[in-house]
């Protein structure tokens, strides 16, 4: 039921464009991960344009900072939500429309059972570590992406149409060596985020965050025509007025691409992971699990023998912990305590926990990937 | 190997030289010497594009001649992170 205008009379005028489909727009779904400057104009596009299913991610709240960038919020807004805040003032601008909101981090928030449903999803994160993330869901699943980036100069839109090429070039095709060093500088060894860390703080203008905003709607909406089948990027000056557009091609030692080959084969594991896995426990070829993030294994102080896991992984999500577990809570020595932190487990050691703290689980193979999705609740042990 | 002469230029286009490189070059070699002989800032990352031929070239690129030909211009882009 709606309690907005008629459909057909609020989007008269689109209907006079020869090149644009409403009919497509309106029954297109669109995914939007961070809801801050260039996440607020491109939902403003996407709702204005009358795009049928809007979901917003975003795990942050407003500031009084935001508000010279976020059309969508208003001082009133401070210390709300943004991606509930945001969905509300969507609901305003076009009651035809469904949004939801899903405050936390996407990472966690994510329905993998619904995702592959997903017409695209638009990333206006702020952080490598989200994209790279973001950009390995898309890219196993066969979501069409589209990467924004600003500062105080430049718009940038990448666009991954990975649900008609799934061999296209990714976001990590293209990320130089020093993106990686940089995404390790928050952390200490082992994966652990560093308990003082001091973030770089890029300054922006809604100039750039409207130019990207309007570029990466733009771009959603082109998706699936024959022309766009290849990555590409667009890079936007908007003090000199002009603009790039180049092709992404995909790299051969890239970290995704070469590591994940098709066919990708996605299972989700409702009777438990032991029984998804058993096959490849019976296997003598995969030996090792793939986990998209790090988890602990065990700990053992060196000073005083306080350990655990030793007989029985932890399996601790190691974004969880920063680098103070290093010193031991037993005896308090500093940086006593040798931490085993994993990315890669034995199919016979995963098959046999009871929980893994991660959304999904990868066997990769020259023949293939197959990706094992697990419960949200953390698993999903069906045994 | 033989070298190559090309343009290379800034996003925003206020440095500009004719550079000539070893084809075993990579394109991290192009973007870490332009940093270092433009002082660009060293706490962003760069990306190369080859604005004659429309594609980006991945960090470990050779300047192979499919690549990249005499008098082409490459433009080394600002890899942006923000978006809040």
């Amino acid at each position: 039921m709606s309690f907005g205008m008629e459909p057909a009379a609020r989007y008269l005028r689109h209907t006079l464009i020869d090149w644009f489909s409403q009919d497509d727009v309106s029954s297109a779904r669109v995914g939007v991960v961070g809801a801050g400057a260039v996440g607020n104009e491109v939902l403003k596009c996407l709702a204005l344009l009358g795009v049928g299913a809007i979901d917003i991610y975003d795990f942050d709240r407003i500031e009084v900072h935001n508000l010279t960038r976020s059309v969508l919020f208003r001082e009133t807004d401070i210390g709300k939500d943004k991606a509930t805040c945001a969905a509300e003032r969507l609901r305003e601008l076009d009651p035809n429309i469904k949004v939801a909101a899903y405050p936390g981090d996407f990472w966690r928030t994510l329905d993998l059972d619904a995702f592959a449903g997903y017409s695209a999803m638009i990333c206006c994160v702020d952080n490598f570590e989200a994209r790279i993330r973001l950009n390995l869901l898309c890219r196993l699943w066969g979501v069409s992406l589209i990467n924004t980036g600003i500062d105080s100069r430049y718009a940038v839109v990448d666009t991954f149409p990975f649900s008609q090429s799934p061999d296209a070039g990714c976001y990590e095709c293209g990320l130089p060596p020093s993106v990686y060093q940089r995404v390790s500088q928050r952390y200490s060894c082992g994966g652990l985020k560093k308990i003082a860390f001091i973030e770089k703080r890029i300054p922006t203008t809604v100039i750039t965050a409207s130019l990207a905003g309007s570029l990466a709607a733009s771009q959603a909406l082109r998706f699936g025509l024959p022309e766009n089948r290849a990555s590409r990027r667009i890079f936007a000056d908007s003090i000199a007025g002009t603009s790039t557009s180049s092709e992404l091609p995909q790299r051969a030692d890239c970290p995704v691409c070469a590591q994940y080959r098709a066919p990708i084969q996605i299972t989700r594991c409702r009777g438990g992971l032991h029984a998804a896995l058993a096959p490849l426990a019976a296997s003598e070829t995969t030996a090792e699990i793939t986990l998209p993030e790090p988890v602990i294994m065990s700990f053992q102080c060196k000073s005083c023998g306080l350990a655990q896991g030793q007989d029985k992984p932890l399996l601790w999500r190691a974004a969880d912990h920063d680098a103070g577990l290093a010193n031991c809570a037993g005896c308090g020595a500093e940086g006593a305590v040798e931490i085993e932190i994993r990315d890669k487990l034995a199919v016979e050691l995963l098959a046999a926990a009871q929980q893994v703290p991660v959304p999904f689980v990868l066997s990769a193979s020259d023949w293939g990937t197959q990706v094992f999705v697990l419960g949200r609740d953390s698993n999903n042990d069906g045994r | 190997m033989t070298d190559v002469k090309f343009i290379i230029r800034t996003a925003d286009q206020t440095r500009k030289a004719e550079v000539e490189m070893d084809r075993s070059s990579m394109g991290s070699d192009i973007v870490q010497a332009a940093v270092d002989n433009w002082a660009l800032p060293t706490d962003t990352d760069y990306s190369l594009v080859n604005i004659s031929t429309g594609k980006s070239l991945v960090p470990s690129q050779l300047l192979d001649e499919n690549f990249v030909k005499p008098g082409d211009i490459l433009e080394v882009q600002p890899v942006l992170v923000a978006g809040t």
